[in-house]
């Protein structure tokens, strides 16, 4: 592309009362000979932008430097179009709002900043989006239980083509055995008898919807929007081209054979919940070893959960599950005893009124561990716990059956692990750790990185909720219901509706070759110069989101529309092969030798800050709307993700003369609040090895820091950054300046 | 420790014994922080925890018996005005002595209390011909077909030789106001309130219907009384055993006749009053303005608020029996409010109920402030300022 540059610098919001704004367009108009540089004082305003739309279609500017406010605001304003190159220059919040006015440090921040911003569109092309063949908006549903029901009918509504795969001859899942599910709807205090029947019906009934029952999912080949499906159903195989896939599978009861200290498979009348849910919905609830109604149940809540030995966490459904067949039992003979022995009472929301219910149709409560289920001598069963409330050991009265209210484990924690994690021998060095991928026969995937999407904790494929609702670490599958987290029926509807609409999103944007969440609707896609490439394999490897697979030579075959723009494979590459088209491992390297460096006995040290412009980036904005101030040595570069970055800029930097270089990375470790789950703590490992290079150049390793920083860090921003300047003037000048 | 067992028949039976709301308790414990036992140290404080004797009448589970335990709670109502499940914690704790009062084991300090109460109609021993003793030197009228208001004078006022200044002072106010009341005397029996409280189910009985049968038949339909102990089991426990009528508290009735003027009152203390809210008056009949009111109308030296006042008021101690309780000093709530008031500088600590006066009256005593702080009931307050 033939660039004509124009640089508009805005005089508004205090920058004009600020800086020398001449002396600042004479580094566009001298140093850079740009043919076009303006001054507004209300650049936003309609006048302004109109001074630039004018150079724009009448003078052929078709680079647009903005010199002005942060690049996070004024997004709309400042749009001219994918067609052009924008460049955003934050003048207002990181240089006049966050340093002093009229001050020869500050002037000299804000002509960097111009300069760098400069190089940065002399460098940068407009993304051409990526556009695959054959193309397919359809949604894949996997599991026919009542979130792959919701999910399927909730993108048919939205009027989208639906495939639903279910394993079992019939679709309803879990929900074809049991008798009814908690209350829906107020007051509350009523179980609810579904209408399954309905649901299915509007499915099956959907001629957007096409339904393979009896049928498991054989391989997964492809990308969003591309996704090659083949369906194995008995003796037949069917293949379907979907764009996204909702993973719906549901869980099963842990198992109870591993109960027996509660008794069960010792004593023929300890059931489990599942169990009782049959025989309610049968109609006749009995003892099994004698096949008597049963005329007394105590449930024994968490069996096996919350229990370092079996399942450590909570299954969230089990407490108004117990209270439901309670509630159940007490309408049919209120007359009957019914204990209910629990941890916690977990029935939040609505559900305290339930809960409220039930105590006060007599049901006994007793808080505490159970110590033993019993025979009583005569058949019948006591149980004995350490009742907590009334600080002693009690026995219940003999009761006909006991009922173990087992956890759900996820069908996605099904499964060996993929690849046997090697304990390592030796020296211990900081690595990654590799996703776990458990092959659990659910999807699949033909990927480089395993056949199923990553497991979290306790094996749930679950995401980062508060950010990332309904994701998995594969761009394009989302996980909903119970195989992504212990959940109750009402809220497994909620999910199958929440990852429905994420499917939608994603073909949406896959089709018109944006990226989705969290850089949704960049058009830009890492490109792959081959020729050098190395077969090194760490773009394959350390891609967060399993996007690059790999030929027989190990040569990466990307996958753009898996991918989100985060940039780690360009971390990553030591050949510095792959770039996207408006970002470079170049293009910040130029950016960082564009920084004047004054000569040592200025005593003008300086710092180059590489921020993650979703969490740090923003922290620094905030300390500039906040009119604090920080140390005037920084230029701050702004990152996809810290995990980005390319050791040669910190080689570029220090052979540059800068003084220091600190990197801002969001939070990393189990609580991570990287937007790229893993790019921060990459960036942590790639610093740890960053020791050779300051070797060789004989510097010292204090002038490297990496710092975790979360959005709501801008009061403690200023105190990082004055502190690493403190510690910059401690070790002395670069004497790489002036080389 | 050797384990209790459940026993679900005796649980259904202190249910049925009017713990109807213990199986709604979610044992958050609320109660038991908010109990005023928790402010005071010793044995019983260690023993009576509110949120633990319910867990026990829950599941049936014997160890509430103790007398420690069973007969400490003063049914103050704190926990039970908060309680986030709307438990009836009076109640519960009601039925539960009820289960073994009922069943002949009340202990014995009470014993001559509850027969006392059998036998002349009053717990203070008093002879049922000296039930209007009080009266002497007052020409207290009897009541009678022109009598709009039937007056029921508290035993206590009754017979306690401190206490009936409270009752005459209520008939001169009365009479200033010019209200047609009028008593009807020694066939009037105790209330009532305390003994159903103490578990005493049959005794409650006797007493209620002994009254409202005489209260029927003398043609009462609207009844002052001087104690919030009466008024509240009047209005809340007569009615649905027949004792229908119109029953008000006499600071409610001179309050009124305060606004519309037929009572005039001449300010004349000069001392700081503070006022105590009895929780039979305050929480459990919700009235907290009027008493304030015509303190108003007497304090020269100006009325202060305690700390601890109105709805979250410190309970006294004298209520569900424990004015016949012995406790040791040091662990009785009448001597924090003591404090209470005189951390606010009153010289004069007011109250409207006649246990509270005798509980406040002791704690003072005790601990030797008597000169620092008089302890007073509105009435004579008053009466004095007619």
């Amino acid at each position: 592309m033939d660039k004509k540059i124009g640089v508009y610098i805005c005089t508004g919001c205090g920058i004009g009362d600020a800086l020398d704004v001449s002396a600042l367009a004479k580094v566009a108009t001298g140093e850079h000979k740009v043919p076009v540089c303006r001054e507004h004082g209300f650049l936003c305003g309609e006048e302004g932008r109109a001074l630039i739309a004018d150079d724009i279609s009448n003078h052929g500017v078709n680079t647009v430097v903005i010199a002005a406010c942060s690049p996070r605001v004024m997004t709309d304003v400042f749009d001219f179009g994918a067609d052009k190159v924008l460049e955003r220059v934050n003048l207002r919040e990181q240089v006049v709002w966050s340093h002093p006015a009229g001050d020869e440090d500050t002037q000299m921040m804000a002509e960097d900043y111009l300069r760098m911003g400069l190089t940065k569109a002399k460098e940068m092309e407009p993304p051409v989006p990526f556009q695959g063949e054959n193309l397919s908006k359809r949604i894949l549903v996997v599991g026919g239980g009542l979130t792959g029901l919701t999910a399927a009918k909730e993108a048919a509504a939205a009027g989208y083509e639906v495939v639903l795969v279910e394993k079992s001859q019939s679709l309803g899942g879990y929900l074809q055995t049991v008798h009814s599910v908690p209350p829906l709807a107020p007051p509350y205090d009523q179980p609810h008898t579904f209408d399954l029947d309905g649901l299915v019906s509007a499915v099956t009934g959907n001629e957007k919807i096409t339904v393979y029952t009896g049928s498991q999912i054989k391989k997964i080949v492809g990308a969003p929007c591309m996704f090659d499906v083949t369906i194995q159903s008995n003796g037949s195989q069917a293949s379907e081209r979907v764009g996204a896939i909702v993973l719906a599978t549901g869980s099963v009861p842990y198992e109870a054979d591993k109960l027996g200290h509660l008794g069960y498979g010792k004593h023929g009348d300890v059931i489990t919940a599942d169990r009782l849910e049959a025989m309610l919905k049968e109609g006749r609830v009995v003892r099994p070893s004698n096949g008597q109604a049963a005329k007394s149940v105590a449930f024994v809540l968490c069996a096996g959960s919350r229990d370092p030995e079996h399942l450590p966490y909570c299954s969230a459904a089990c407490c108004v599950e117990s209270l439901k067949q309670a509630k159940v039992l007490k309408e049919q003979n209120p007359e009957m005893p019914v204990y209910i022995f629990y941890k916690d009472m977990r029935a939040t929301g609505n559900y305290e009124l339930f809960y409220k219910q039930v105590q006060k149709d007599g049901v006994v409560f007793v808080r505490g561990t159970v110590t033993a289920v019993e025979d009583d001598g005569s058949g019948a069963l006591t149980v004995s716990a350490e009742d907590v409330l009334t600080r002693a050991p009690i026995v219940s009265e003999s009761v006909d059956l006991v009922v173990l209210a087992t956890g759900m484990v996820s069908t996605a924690s099904l499964g060996k692990p993929y690849k046997a994690q090697q304990p390592k021998e030796g020296e211990e060095e900081l690595e990654v750790p590799a996703d776990t991928i458990l092959v659990s026969n659910l999807l699949n995937l033909e990927y480089r990185q395993g056949p199923e999407v990553p497991a979290l904790k306790y094996g749930f494929p679950d995401s980062h909720f508060i950010c990332f609702p309904y994701e998995s670490r594969r761009t394009g599958i989302y996980p909903a219901g119970t195989v992504r987290a212990p959940m109750d029926y009402a809220r497994a509807m909620d999910d199958a509706a929440g990852a429905a609409l994420k499917a939608i999103q994603c073909v949406e944007m896959t089709a018109q070759g944006k990226a989705v969440h969290p850089r949704a609707g960049d058009l830009s896609y890492p490109e792959f110069f081959m020729q050098r490439c190395t077969q090194c394999k760490r773009c394959t490897e350390e891609c967060p989101f399993g996007a690059i697979n790999e030929d027989e030579k190990a040569n990466p075959l990307p996958n753009p529309t898996r991918c989100r723009r985060c940039g780690v494979c360009m971390g990553a590459c030591p050949e510095r092969i792959i770039s996207f088209k408006n970002y470079s491992v170049g293009m910040i390297g130029n950016v960082i030798k564009n920084i004047d460096v004054p000569e040592e006995d200025e005593e003008k040290p300086r710092i180059v800050v590489l921020a993650c412009e979703n969490d740090a980036y923003p922290a620094l904005d905030m300390v500039g709307i906040r009119r604090a101030q920080y140390n005037p040595w920084v230029r701050v570069i702004p990152v996809r993700c810290l995990g980005s970055m390319n050791l040669v800029w910190i080689a570029d930097a220090l052979s540059k003369g800068i003084d220091g270089i600190l990197l801002l990375g969001c939070k990393h470790g189990d609580d991570y609040q990287c937007h790229f789950v893993k790019g921060s703590e990459l960036a942590n490992i790639r610093m740890s090895k960053i020791k050779e290079t300051l070797d060789r150049l004989v510097l010292e390793s204090d002038r490297v820091r990496f710092e975790q920083v979360s959005i709501t860090d801008y009061a403690r921003l200023p105190q990082i950054l004055d502190d690493f300047a403190a510690t910059l003037e401690n070790v002395g000048p670069n004497p790489y300046k002036g080389f | 420790m050797e384990p209790k067992y459940v026993s679900l028949e005796m649980r259904d039976y202190i249910v049925s014994m009017g713990a109807e709301t213990v199986n709604w308790c979610m044992q958050c414990g609320l109660c038991t922080n908010l109990c005023p036992w928790r402010l005071v140290p010793g044995e019983t404080s260690e023993k009576f925890n509110i949120r633990h004797m319910q867990r026990l009448g829950q599941m049936g589970m014997e160890g509430f018996e103790d007398e420690h335990i069973l007969f400490a709670c003063t049914t103050c109502s704190m926990c039970q005005s908060n309680c986030p499940r709307g438990v009836k914690i009076v109640d519960n704790v009601r039925a539960m002595r009820a289960s073994i009062v009922g069943a002949g084991m009340a202990p014995a300090n009470l014993r001559p209390i509850l027969g006392s109460a059998h036998a002349n109609g009053n717990p203070w021993s008093g002879p049922r011909e000296k039930r209007t003793a009080w009266q002497q030197g007052l020409d207290v009228p009897t009541f009678g077909p022109d009598s709009e208001y039937f007056l029921f004078v508290c035993c206590h006022s009754c017979y306690d030789p401190r206490s009936t200044k409270v009752a005459q002072s209520i008939v001169k106010l009365l009479k200033a106001a010019g209200i047609r009341f009028g008593v009807i005397g020694n066939e009037e029996s105790c209330c009532g309130e305390s003994m159903r409280k103490l578990g005493d189910e049959e005794l409650f009985q006797k007493l209620a219907q002994s009254n409202i049968e005489l209260f029927n038949a003398k043609g009462v339909k609207k009844i002052i009384t001087t104690s919030p102990h009466c008024l509240w089991t009047f209005t809340q426990e007569y009615p649905e055993l027949g004792g229908q009528w119109e029953v008000i508290h006499y600071t409610e009735l001179l309050a009124q006749c305060v606004q519309d003027g037929r009572l005039k009152l001449a300010p004349n203390a000069s001392k700081k009053v503070a006022f105590h809210d009895p929780c039979y008056l305050g929480r459990h009949s919700g009235i907290f303005d009027a008493p304030r009111q015509l303190l108003e109308r007497t304090a020269d030296g100006g009325a202060v608020e305690l700390s601890r006042s109105r709805e979250l008021s410190l309970c006294c101690a004298g209520g569900g029996g424990r004015i016949w309780a012995e406790v040791p000093m040091g662990e009785r709530f009448g001597e924090l409010r003591v404090m209470d008031a005189m951390d606010k500088g009153a010289e004069v600590l007011a109250t409207a109920c006649p246990y509270c006066m005798n509980m406040l009256i002791d704690a003072c005593n005790s601990l030797g402030k008597q000169e620092q702080l008089e302890i007073a009931e509105l009435s004579e307050l008053l009466a004095a300022a007619l």
